[in-house]
């Protein structure tokens, strides 16, 4: 409840399906208990990859247009859009040059594999060690809800649709018990060449 | 006379002239030429390819047309080793820029920071100009579509339509003949074709020859640039008449 | 193993801290976490430290939030508003210039043109705020003497967060809290953008800084639309500070309001003198 991955607020959470992958995050930026805004998206698409970043407001931003930066410039040198398991390392690379006074963030990767289509997810720590996983990834202060909510709603090879409803509710009914994330949320659904945005409205209180 | 003062590009000769860059400027007039065309819905950029060989592997990457950024692209002629460093150079600025201002560089800022570093060649010491000029096609929410030319000096300047390379002084001419004020990205593509085919060796062209790039608005107002295929390019010479015939085999 | 309360009695400075945990060999690392509490309490900047050793006194980031919460109670008292219409933006600042207990001028004006068209208001320690808004003033008007045009609102937001991000991660971190209000040159659209000390951006319809928050943003919740009027917005603007006057303990000495239109910055006429009882 404390500490400075907890000022802002917010959560993020990342889903394998079958020839599928959902990403979503909540909308509120807050300073402890006050809410400033209840439109602040924490996920940020890179050409067929996307990255959720929580933690603290500054770095989230810092930290978006840094990749952007060097996404860009990876697409212009290579004339092709990176992939996510290159991105995943990129990221972990770039972190971990801060080591010593790292990004106060938790990143989340998800994307589909150019080549195969496989669904790839990732997350995280703030100094760049990668957490692969074949389910779900989660970040930000409703971690341990969202973790209780997608270890019971997941379940292997789901369709585009189920994958929604699940990401959707987990997302929802965890940071409904966080008081520090919530305002709402975005939704993306990446299929092989089709990605869905959708906004949540969300409890408003 | 000029032997004394041309190795230098610091220095002026006593006519006030400075030898390298005139050099620089030969060299450029060597390599195929390149066109631009601003219309009023768009801008095109046509350039022809020099080496075309059997043997040689072709990549689906332009040797002429290169994207600066989202909303920019140029056309080089002249050196492409040189090309590159400056290439590099502006995608560096654009998204420095981008970085700093969340904002999409405007485009005479881009061209100037490029021709800065040019300028730079003809006055420090020790060192040769690029030997390239450019033609640049982009769009921003201030000034819309711009077109721009620069060249080894550090000169740029905005145009309607403008040509470098090989035979550019006919190029020229015969643009400014068949310009119209106006005239839509269709039409622009069409007098590019033209002249190109003019200026080029041989009178029918092929879409190994050439290499053809346009900026342009969707129906929804977003900005694109677009490299085109080769078989966009065959349909445009087909369209225009210009096309090779196809059993005539190449030389 | 407290070294902690040895600062509070003041027996010992930072810097003699520092050399005294080589002494007693204490990791680095820890050394940090310890003496990031008494610090906060000892080295509001006004205070004489002696000669603090600047060199081996890098605070990471954790301290240094610490720090700011600290130093801002005062800072907390000033207050930034901004409201944004259908054509314009509203910015208003207290006039109070406050330092401790004491007012030091009542006519204090927290603002800085950027442009033409973009207005900051800022609040936060006395000596960052106008050393930093005058920076950014300075390279606003560099870029539209070069550039021959102006910075869009939204661009101007984002160069600051950036100058600011940087900031907080340097030796000494301008501990600052801004509201960038404007008009967009080209499209005319009204923006306005909040942002505090730690460099968090966000675009927002209406914002405030410190204490002000508290009692303001329920209010405009309730009242604010996107499209209302320069009229509707100074009244709503009154309302608040309305509000302010009878909740604040301290008179906030009125408010310096401006507002930027598609045709510039202009100063806006406000009743200071109206009382407000407290309930």
């Amino acid at each position: 409840m404390s500490g400075i991955f907890a000022i802002n607020g917010g959560a993020c959470v990342a889903m394998v399906g079958k020839d599928c992958v959902a990403i979503a995050c909540d909308l509120r930026l807050g300073l402890q208990a006050l809410t400033v805004s209840n439109n602040f998206p924490k996920i940020f698409q890179y050409g067929d990859v996307f990255l959720g970043l929580t933690g603290l407001a500054t770095d989230v931003s810092t930290v978006s247009d840094l990749f952007r930066y060097k996404v860009n410039m990876y697409r212009l040198r290579e004339e092709r859009d990176i992939a996510p398991r290159t991105f995943a390392n990129l990221v972990s690379s770039t972190l971990y040059e801060k080591r010593f006074g790292p990004y106060f963030v938790g990143p989340v990767v998800a994307g589909l594999d150019p080549k195969t289509g496989e669904p790839f997810i990732c997350g995280f720590d703030s100094i760049g060690c990668i957490d692969f996983a074949k389910d779900f990834i989660v970040s930000g202060t409703a971690t341990d809800q969202l973790f209780g909510m997608c270890e019971s709603l997941w379940e292997p090879d789901m369709t585009p649709d189920q994958l929604f409803e699940t990401i959707s509710q987990s997302l929802l009914n965890a940071v409904d018990r966080d008081a520090l994330s919530g305002w709402g949320a975005h939704v993306y659904i990446i299929e092989k060449d089709k990605v869905t945005k959708r906004l949540l409205k969300g409890r408003q209180d | 006379m000029s032997r004394r003062y041309d190795s230098r590009t610091t220095i002026f000769s006593p006519e006030g002239r400075l030898y390298q860059v005139e050099y620089a400027l030969e060299a450029i007039s060597h390599a195929g030429t390149a066109i631009g065309i601003l219309a009023k819905d768009g801008i095109v950029l046509a350039a022809e390819r020099k080496v075309t060989s059997k043997l040689l592997e072709q990549d689906t990457s332009a040797e002429k047309l290169y994207i600066l950024n989202d909303n920019m692209i140029c056309a080089v002629a002249g050196m492409t080793a040189d090309a590159n460093i400056l290439i590099n150079f502006a995608r560096q600025a654009a998204q420095r820029y981008l970085l700093t201002y969340n904002e999409d560089i405007p485009c005479e800022q881009l061209v100037r920071k490029l021709c800065d570093l040019k300028q730079g060649y003809t006055q420090h010491g020790g060192l040769r100009p690029f030997g390239v000029s450019f033609i640049y096609a982009g769009w921003d929410p201030q000034r819309q579509f711009q077109l721009y030319l620069s060249n080894p000096s550090g000169n740029y300047g905005g145009w309607k339509a403008t040509s470098a390379g090989a035979n550019n002084a006919s190029a020229q001419s015969l643009l400014k003949q068949d310009y119209k004020e106006d005239c839509s990205l269709k039409e622009a593509c069409g007098v590019a074709v033209k002249v190109l085919s003019k200026t080029m060796d041989s009178t029918k062209l092929s879409s190994e020859k050439i290499e053809f790039a346009t900026v342009g608005q969707t129906k929804d107002g977003k900005i694109y640039h677009r490299l085109w295929s080769a078989d966009e390019i065959t349909a445009l010479l087909k369209e225009h008449d210009l096309a090779k015939d196809e059993n005539t085999e190449d030389k | 193993m407290d070294l902690g309360r040895w600062i509070i009695g003041g027996s010992l400075r930072p810097c003699a801290l520092l050399s005294l945990a080589s002494v007693r060999s204490v990791h680095p690392d820890r050394l940090k976490l310890q003496c990031a509490f008494p610090l906060e309490l000892q080295s509001s900047r006004h205070r004489d430290l002696g000669p603090v050793p600047t060199n081996n006194l890098k605070l990471p980031l954790a301290d240094l939030h610490l720090l700011s919460n600290f130093v801002h109670n005062i800072a907390k008292m000033e207050i930034l508003l901004g409201i944004t219409g259908k054509d314009f933006t509203l910015i208003a600042a207290s006039k109070a210039a406050m330092r401790g207990a004491t007012i030091l001028k009542a006519s204090d004006d927290k603002t800085r043109h950027l442009n033409k068209h973009t207005l900051m208001a800022y609040s936060g320690e006395a000596g960052d705020t106008v050393q930093f808004a005058e920076y950014i003033q300075a390279n606003a008007q560099l870029y539209s003497m070069r550039n021959e045009s102006d910075l869009s609102p939204s661009a101007l937001a984002n160069f600051v967060r950036g100058e600011l991000a940087t900031s907080l991660r340097s030796r000494k971190p301008y501990n600052v809290n801004l509201l960038l209000g404007g008009v967009d040159p080209i499209t005319h659209k009204p923006s306005l953008y909040w942002l505090d000390y730690l460099a968090a951006l966000a675009p927002l319809p209406y914002a405030a800084h410190g204490y002000a928050q508290y009692y303001c943003l329920s209010i405009l919740d309730k009242h604010h639309h996107p499209d209302i009027t320069l009229g509707q917005g100074i009244k709503l603007l009154t309302l608040c500070t309305d509000e302010l006057k009878r909740r604040l303990p301290v008179d906030f000495k009125g408010m310096t309001v401006k507002a930027v239109t598609k045709d510039g910055i202009v100063d806006i006429e406000f009743n200071d003198d109206k009382v407000v009882k407290s309930a």
